[in-house]
């Protein structure tokens, strides 16, 4: 036994647990908080930070359990998203204990303070009941889950040993493309969840076009993305396989959800091309409807922390190139040479 | 001491809204004793300046906006005076949108016209119109309001003149309360739909359109009584709206003074209301269906057949020979004529209709006759909802109600229509 290497620390003492944790309870958080808004249950708890006058934590568990369906999950939201604030907190005490990586640190207090935004924004949401505070509250959610998503990458086993390199061949500004479209796909699907009352027609079906023509957009880079990542020369890339790959298969459940998101909601408007979307009557609040409305939403989010996981595995792979000019760079010309043998 | 788990660790925040409805209410909820008294020095500096740091963030984008008013009807205003010319559409329908607003309030406080017709339960209940108002929520009552905002706003908008925000991508578009006219009920043309005929529609839907079917709601012991507040609060809007538009006519045609106090402007407010006080147990009687052996039943598919070929019915010229919805004559429903064909508009020519479009107008799109092949129907598909579709028709489309022979008047008997009944239900695609 070697006396000299450093005691390995408990899995609950590292960063790498914290952040995951916090990821990992942010996704289920982004699903309720879109079960709130497809319920319309935003306003289910008039006041705020605390529940009908009770301290959060000591609300009845009966009248929570037992209550109006919307209180449930309003203040079920409430509940989690506190939950996840403590997890953030554990996570800025291990970082600082524990990493010696000092942005990394603090990065992840900017992931405290993210939370308690969105924390503050939730709640101003509902003291002074405005729908586009719960619109911002309703984008920053999937933003604070991208983030987690990146501390998690970032203490990952993949990012302290990333050591292979990657040629600039611009699949990273293609990668960051990406992140950043899901991120304004975001934006215009929040626009058309918490859409005004005055909002014209004309307002609304812009909003239709453009997160279609997004929607489209994102197919084109999600397909090249993965292309590209199959041929030459980052085939022998075995990392980037996987965010490739899911960012494929959350594409087409994206699309799938996406079309029938606005079949539950309005029904196509082409419903005389069939008998069947002839017969059908959409069922309002159905636990399908809501099901599919909803995870509409919690995949566009899931789609933002893949884009994420793309970055960071591409970028940290160019960042280890550009730090260390001796670095071995996989050339077209070995990859061929190497498939050859 | 504090006791047990009603201890209150922050101080909180009610809506300002709620705070000043419900301030006493609150104050005498065990754990909101504790909130309010002891909303420390701390909590009202939070409270007031993150309120006020959140409301500078989000100023451009209007955010702090809760209350919406009732839409003018600019439509009917600017196709009455296309005609004319000169008149500016917009003023007139501002000042009839101020007196409606005095008889009926806002979005936010409905109210009843009280000094023009008492308050009357069997015209519409005003509880329930009040839960249906304004923003969405649960007071400190933990009653639910805002139910219209909730379910219906997005597709038929906040003054229930089928112009939400999703209406222009809906086929067909939503309905337009304002004209007093719905497709689907059991009474006469004429005469308004009764509860029952509305709760039919909410609750079961109408397949093939966007309009859903809010069964979950009455399966749901919270929400039950969900949709006896939107029947109200549709009944209710559609007096508004139809008041607004007969003071715009007469103000428009006649050249009536748009106030409160002007008799003929109360006069036809409170013919309105007659009317819908009136239809209440006008539904057309309908016979129980006859029980025919196979035998039987494939004669009365035969004679229907002929009554749906008879030009006395004159099915074929809308629904064509097979029963495709392919007949010669395709028009445009009511709502669209009425802003369209009535002002001198070809809804055909976009550069024609396009003109009203400043106004609140959609694409006109014709209004297609049934598809008896898919066995869609909208108004419900039991032999009943169909002997009900042809004896009174749907109100506001180019589907008549066909001449029942009663009292010695020429038309069809009720074995005659339930013929043609049996027909409409076995027509197949045989291609």
């Amino acid at each position: 036994m070697n006396l000299r290497s450093p005691r390995p620390k408990r899995f609950w003492a590292q960063p790498w647990f914290w952040a995951w944790a916090v990821t990992l309870f942010v996704f289920p958080l982004i699903w309720v908080g879109g079960l709130v808004t497809t319920h319309d249950a935003g306003m289910a708890v008039p006041d705020w930070p605390g529940t009908y006058g009770y301290n959060l934590f000591l609300y009845p568990l009966s009248t929570w359990l037992y209550g109006p369906f919307d209180l449930f999950i309003e203040h079920g939201h409430r509940l989690l998203g506190s939950f996840v604030g403590l997890l953030t907190i554990g996570l800025c005490i291990v970082a600082w204990r524990n990493d010696t990586r000092g942005w990394y640190r603090w990065a992840c207090l900017g992931l405290l303070l993210a939370v308690i935004g969105q924390g503050l924004l939730g709640g101003f949401r509902v003291v002074l009941d405005a729908r586009t505070i719960a619109m911002l509250h309703g984008c920053g959610g999937p933003l604070v889950f991208a983030y987690a998503t990146f501390l998690a990458l970032a203490a990952s086993n993949d990012w302290m040993r990333a050591d292979q390199t990657i040629e600039p061949r611009g699949l990273r500004r293609l990668a960051t493309a990406l992140l950043v479209f899901a991120v304004v796909q975001l934006v215009l699907g929040a626009q058309l969840r918490h859409a005004l009352p005055d909002l014209p027609p004309t307002g609304f079906m812009s909003l239709v076009h453009l997160h279609l023509t997004m929607a489209g957009l994102l197919t084109l880079v999600i397909l090249a993305l993965a292309w590209w990542v199959r041929r030459l020369p980052y085939r022998l890339h075995q990392p980037l396989r996987g965010p490739a790959n899911a960012l494929l298969g959350v594409l087409f459940l994206q699309l799938g959800l996406g079309i029938a998101t606005w079949v539950v909601n309005y029904a196509l408007p082409w419903t005389e091309v069939s008998p069947s979307l002839a017969r059908y009557a959409i069922q309002a609040k159905g636990y399908w409807e809501s099901l599919i409305v909803t995870g509409h939403q919690a995949t566009g989010s899931l789609m933002i922390a893949m884009s994420v996981w793309m970055v960071c595995r591409v970028a940290r792979r160019q960042a280890q190139l550009v730090a260390n000019s001796h670095s071995y760079t996989i050339s077209e010309r070995q990859v061929v040479a190497a498939g050859a043998k | 001491m504090f006791s047990s788990p009603q201890i209150i660790l922050f101080p909180g925040f009610v809506n300002a809204k709620y705070r000043s409805m419900k301030a006493v209410d609150v104050a005498k909820l065990p754990g909101a004793q504790g909130s309010l008294a002891r909303s420390t020095t701390l909590g009202r500096f939070i409270e007031q300046y993150c309120a006020y740091a959140i409301l500078a963030c989000c100023a451009f984008a209007g955010c702090g906006r809760t209350e919406f008013p009732f839409r003018p009807n600019e439509l009917h205003a600017a196709s009455l005076v296309r005609e004319s010319g000169d008149m500016d559409p917009k003023p007139v329908a501002a000042d009839a949108a101020k007196v409606v607003e005095a008889w009926f309030g806002t979005p936010d406080a409905p109210k009843w016209p009280s000094d023009l017709v008492p308050e009357d339960t069997t015209i519409v209940v005003m509880e329930e119109v009040a839960r249906c108002a304004g923003a969405v929520g649960r007071a400190e009552d933990e009653i639910e309001r805002g139910l219209f905002r909730k379910h219906c706003v997005v597709c038929h908008g906040i003054t229930g003149d089928g112009y939400g925000p999703a209406a222009s991508l809906l086929a067909p578009y939503p309905r337009d309360f304002r004209r007093g006219s719905f497709k689907f009920k059991s009474t006469p043309v004429g005469y308004k739909p009764t509860r029952e005929d509305l709760r039919k529609t909410l609750t079961h839907g109408i397949p093939g359109t966007s309009m859903p079917s809010f069964q979950a709601l009455n399966q749901s012991p919270e929400f039950a009584e969900d949709i006896d507040s939107l029947i109200e609060y549709v009944r209710f809007l559609s007096i508004r709206g139809e008041v607004e538009r007969r003071l715009i006519s007469k103000a428009v045609r006649e050249g009536m003074a748009l106030d409160t106090k002007e008799p003929e402007a109360q006069q036809i407010a409170i013919s309105v209301i007659q009317r819908w006080k009136d239809s209440e147990g006008s539904s057309a009687a309908i016979p129980e269906p006859p029980s025919l052996s196979d035998s039987e039943m494939a004669e009365s598919i035969r004679r229907g057949r002929d009554w749906y070929a008879n030009e006395l019915t004159a099915c074929v010229k809308c629904h064509g020979p097979e029963g495709r919805g392919d007949g010669p004559s395709q028009d445009y429903d009511e709502w669209t004529k009425d802003w369209t064909v009535l002002a001198g508009i070809d809804p055909k020519h976009p550069s024609e209709w396009k003109e009203m479009k400043p106004f609140g107008a959609l694409k006109p799109v014709l209004d297609r006759p049934r598809n008896f092949t898919w066995k869609s129907f909208r108004g419900g598909g039991e032999a009943k909802d169909l002997f009900q579709r042809l004896v009174v028709g749907i109100e506001g489309t180019p589907m008549p109600p066909i001449a029942r022979a009663e009292g010695g008047n020429p038309g069809l008997t009720d074995d005659q229509i339930w013929d043609l009944v049996h027909y409409v239900l076995s027509v197949e695609d045989d291609s």
